[in-house]
């Protein structure tokens, strides 16, 4: 999404205003990958609009009349109190995502900026840490924080920590990571210009680093957001009572058993998605206004 | 990176000492129970050691005489390669077109995401009955083009296609969206500039944007490594526990199932000590021969 | 190779730090209440159980407490989950905490030695010195005692038949008899050729996912109802020779090409999926698998449950079967004045005679009186009925006793075994080699 090309030089040969060639050929490209991409997605919401036992028979088919149903929806909302747990997953994700962001963003600053020794061994740690399978480390984390008295309580506020915390620490080095990739390929000028005009450290970061990677900083803040979200396996851990459910944990009870019911299983998984995904286009809006505020003003 | 901004080293610790902190506590600690737990006797998830093996590296050494754990490597070497090469590829030519259009880029951006938004499970089970012997998609096909021998596409001629297509697809769209970030780091004077001198094309991405992205396909490169060695949940969900005959382990799966179906968890934590030291060795590895540029 | 040498001293200090985090006993921190001054006062008490989600006897299971909280004032605490590996973990993590439930709903066998070699459950008969009446509505001897040191600590609710499922409507199309309760394993491959000669599966099984069943019915084979359960200590000793030749009937059964041509490859859903398709003649399950076919048969009349059919010293009607879970109370609930009595009456609650109707018609059943049949069954429920009231003797499942480890092992090995990649004695002794 640039905004330059307005004015195009003159060429020495060649029409413009003409279809070239060479975009229908990208247009095409780009078609088929997003055919690849979107279809599973329609093939999804369709067979949540299915009559059971019709899926495995019959699921690359568009459903109408007979085959048309809700009831795989109807199930859903009797037996669960959706609102209550998209309330949990989104104070759970946005907590997390905010958190990881913040902490993050000045990892990766201090990482990518500055010269120290050991620096490369936190390098590596950072990057081991990202291969630590979530599946090892659940249960001294688990003893941990009951040891702090935060799980197995009533309260749900506690429980929610209690997820939060791990997921924090958990989605930290990835963050880490790519932010120090996009900070890196930053050029220094604008520091070295906004140090210059009598900027502290952390002024500079706030209104030199953030501004110009803002497009970076909501990328990460997404897949934060996602993985916190769709992260089931902590979720499953920490979370006990209903009224701490988040809207994942709540779902994959209703689909975990037997599996045959494809249909209930489909519309489970349209529930969980939608609102990510408007999340997901709401926050690419304002990577693009991200876009147009240029550099800073000195 | 000699600017006198960062000679002075004290905020350094208001940046790194809350973000390390948390990594201390909930990652680097139970890891460190991690190590201590491959030498002991475990008997369930969950439970206390019963004391050390003995040898306390008996581990290690079952390790090495695994067949199973030399399959899992090798698959996540090739899956490894196989992710470099093609989501990583594919992620940066897709990139790069984006960058060239104008119409419509909003929708490609919105639908590529698409495939990491859904949920391993329904995607598992998506490609399951594509691939379905008795009545999959791919199958039915076959038969209205005359096939009649069904292909079996888990069995040990098919089942590395089988497995490998949907995690390669899955991912594409991550890191598409993480170089389309990249580019779009790139400030746009720099194109209008280059465009002056007359550079378009294939020379702008070849002079401009891929140097400019260097920093970012490294990172790239790195999730890809650390990735391959972590993916688990679509295997899982599609091959079983390594299906077809014990061929289509990964290291993954395979710590997954000794730690939890098998409950053999001082083994399940050595497996996860092999993956995060290869992990490290490799993205060091890819670090050097790639040097980082620093501005 | 600095930065490595640098990765690794990291690593060791991190394990020099966690060797201070050992001194904290978690277990010791167990949280107890002061006793409260009145036992009449309401109280809350905390329950695991595997009613989680959308298990089969969920709604009975909530229906049964929240009458038992109408009844006493009580309030149950309920964090039940679904029944898995995870799962499993959590609740032994908990007692290793010191953060387990009042009252849990857990299985018997090997799966809670822990529990009752560490003290953290009640024995009935320590219940019983106080509350005499507890679970006296069961028979004592079909409680499930402890296979740690054979005595009862919990109390079962529906227990689980395993039968040989068959597709009614495949056996006529092939001109093969329904078989009854006097089928041999001899006619039983018969009809097996039969069928495969009509082009259609014998068998619905996946090797690689579930093979469980026929494992155990094919080494039911080669024993007695009194010799079953016994765990073998070599592939050579008489336990060990039956487990191996049991294996190697089910090799026979691969390699007379009666298991789908993709047992290898499939999932067990998929092979049950023949069976529902109608491509499929036989499956061996457990009595949960009744929901399965209620739920994707076209008609339920199509199907019928019988014997699996038997050789050797075992009649055809000697079935597995048993009660493999049931609810325990706490050390921790029983030692506090305040929530005792409400764990024992909840217990008395969750398994009276009506509510343990409730929860599964066809099983078998610890009952003194027999569950009250349901007024409503269908062909495929009556014909568990008449099996279980049939059957002539009932053994539990011999690879309940073995641990976790060796179990999944040998299971795993069952394909290798049937493709002949490794032999019938190899995987047993890899598999009893496995002590932890």
């Amino acid at each position: 999404m640039r905004t330059a090309d307005t004015r195009e030089p003159a060429r020495p040969h060649g029409v413009r205003r003409r279809v070239q060639p060479g975009k229908v050929l990208i247009y095409l490209v780009l078609s088929f990958w997003a055919v690849t991409t979107v279809y599973p997605f329609l093939w999804v919401i369709m067979n949540s609009f299915k009559v059971k036992g019709l899926i495995r028979s019959d699921s690359f088919s568009v459903p109408t009349g007979d085959s048309f149903t809700l009831d795989n929806y109807k199930t859903a909302f009797d037996r669960v109190d959706i609102s209550g747990a998209y309330k949990n997953s989104l104070v759970i994700s946005a907590a997390v995502t905010v958190v990881v962001v913040l902490l993050a963003g000045f990892a990766a600053y201090g990482m990518a900026r500055y010269q120290f020794r050991g620096r490369n061994a936190l390098h590596s740690l950072i990057i081991a840490s990202m291969m630590f399978p979530v599946f090892s480390t659940i249960i001294p984390v688990f003893r941990m924080m009951f040891g702090w008295h935060i799980v197995n309580t009533n309260s749900v506020a506690l429980s929610q920590l209690s997820v939060i915390l791990p997921q924090i620490a958990g989605n930290l080095s990835f963050a880490i990571v790519v932010l120090m990739g996009f900070i890196r390929g930053l050029p220094i000028d604008l520091e070295e210009a906004a140090y210059l005009e009598g900027y502290n450290i952390y002024q500079i970061f706030f209104k030199v680093i953030v501004p110009i990677a803002k497009p970076s900083f909501a990328t990460v803040a997404i897949f934060t957001f996602l993985w916190s979200y769709n992260d089931l396996f902590t979720q499953m851990f920490f979370l006990r009572y209903k009224d701490a459910f988040t809207i994942t944990r709540l779902l994959n009870e209703i689909t975990s058993i037997a599996g045959v019911n494809y249909g209930l299983m489909a519309a489970a998984v349209v529930l969980v998605v939608v609102p990510v995904l408007v999340v997901y286009v709401f926050l690419q809006k304002n990577i693009i206004k991200g876009m147009t505020a240029g550099a800073i003003k000195g | 990176m000699n600017s006198t901004i960062y000679k002075k080293k004290s905020p350094l610790a208001v940046f790194l000492i809350p973000a390390f902190l948390f990594m201390a506590l909930f990652l680097y600690y139970p890891f460190a129970m991690n190590i201590y737990n491959s030498f002991c006797n475990i008997t369930g998830l969950g439970t206390a050691a019963e004391g050390f093996n003995s040898p306390w590296y008996l581990n290690y050494g079952k390790l090495f005489q695994d067949p199973i754990m030399n399959t899992a490597l090798f698959n996540t070497m090739l899956l490894m390669i196989l992710t470099i090469i093609f989501q990583v590829g594919i992620a940066l030519l897709l990139a790069l077109l984006i960058d060239n259009i104008k119409k419509g880029t909003q929708f490609f951006r919105t639908v590529y995401f698409f495939p990491i938004v859904i949920s391993a499970t329904a995607l598992g089970l998506l490609f399951n009955l594509i691939f379905l012997y008795d009545g999959g998609m791919v199958n039915q096909l076959l038969l209205k083009f005359g096939v009649t021998d069904m292909i079996d596409w888990k069995d040990e001629a098919h089942f590395l296609f089988t497995m490998m297509t949907p995690v390669m697809w899955q991912y594409v769209g991550f890191y598409f969206v993480i170089i389309v970030t990249g580019l779009n780091n790139i400030s746009p004077d720099i194109y209008e500039a280059a465009e002056i001198d007359g550079a378009s094309g294939f020379n702008r991405v070849r002079y401009i944007s891929l140097p400019l992205l260097h920093n970012v396909l490294i990172t790239c490169l790195i999730l890809a490594v650390t990735g391959a060695l972590k993916v688990f949940d679509l295997p899982w969900v599609m091959m079983g526990a390594g299906m077809p005959m014990d061929q289509s382990w990964l290291t993954g799966t395979y710590m997954y199932n000794q730690t939890f179906t098998m409950g053999d968890v001082d083994y399940g934590s050595t497996i996860a000590i092999v993956i995060v030291v290869i992990g490290v060795v490799v993205s060091q590895a890819a670090n050097r021969i790639f040097k980082e540029k620093d501005y | 190779m600095k930065r490595i040498t640098a990765f690794i001293l990291t690593m060791a200090l991190g394990s020099a730090m966690l060797a201070g985090c050992q001194s904290t006993p978690a277990a010791s921190q167990a949280a107890s209440q002061a006793p409260s001054s009145e036992a009449a006062k309401p109280v809350e008490i905390t329950v695991v159980t595997s009613y989680g989600g959308d298990d089969g006897n969920r709604a009975n299971y909530e229906a049964a407490y929240k009458a038992y909280e109408t009844a006493t004032g009580n309030t149950v605490k309920d964090a039940s989950g679904t029944s898995n590996e995870e799962w499993k973990a959590k609740i032994m993590a908990d007692f290793e905490t010191g953060a387990e439930p009042d009252v849990l709903f857990y299985f018997n066998g090997v799966d809670a030695n822990k529990l009752v070699q560490g003290g953290k459950v009640v024995s009935i008969d320590e219940i019983r010195k106080t509350y005499p009446d507890y679970a006296s509505n069961m028979t004592d001897d079909r409680l499930g005692a402890s296979p740690a040191d054979g005595k009862n600590y919990s109390v079962p609710v529906n227990g689980y038949w395993e039968g040989l499922f068959i597709n009614k409507k495949v056996l006529k199309d092939c001109g093969v008899e329904v078989p009854g309760a006097d089928y041999t394993w001899d006619q039983f491959l018969k009809d097996c050729e039969t069928i495969k000669s009509k082009g259609i599966t014998p068998i619905a099984c996946s090797l690689q996912e579930v093979p469980h069943y026929w494992f155990e019915y094919c080494i039911f084979n080669h024993g007695t109802p009194a010799t079953h359960p016994k765990l073998p200590a070599s592939s050579t000793d008489e336990v060990g020779k039956a487990w191996a030749e049991g294996l190697n009937d089910i090799k026979t059964l691969y390699t007379k090409g009666y298991f789908p041509k993709n047992t290898t490859t499939a999932t067990d859903a998929e092979t049950f999926q023949l069976m529902a398709d109608d491509k499929a003649a036989f499956a061996i399950d457990g009595s949960w698998k009744i929901g399965w076919f209620q739920e994707n048969a076209k008609s339920i009349d199509d199907f019928t449950v019988t014997y699996v059919p038997g050789e050797n010293g075992r009649k055809s009607t000697d079935i597995i079967g048993g009660l493999s879970m049931g609810y325990y109370i706490t050390q921790k609930a029983w030692s506090d004045p305040a929530k005792q009595k409400a764990c024992v009456d909840f217990v008395k609650a969750m398994t009276t005679d009506e509510v343990v109707s409730t929860f599964g018609a066809t099983a078998v059943t610890a009952l003194k009186n027999g569950t009250i049949a349901k007024s409503d069954t269908d062909s495929l429920e009556q014909a568990a009925m008449a099996m279980t009231k049939g059957a002539t003797g009932i053994t539990p499942a011999t690879q309940d006793g073995l641990i976790q480890t060796a179990r999944t092992a040998l299971f795993a090995d069952i394909k290798n075994i049937a493709t002949g990649k490794t032999t019938a004695e190899k995987a047993i002794d890899a598999c009893l080699a496995i002590k932890s």
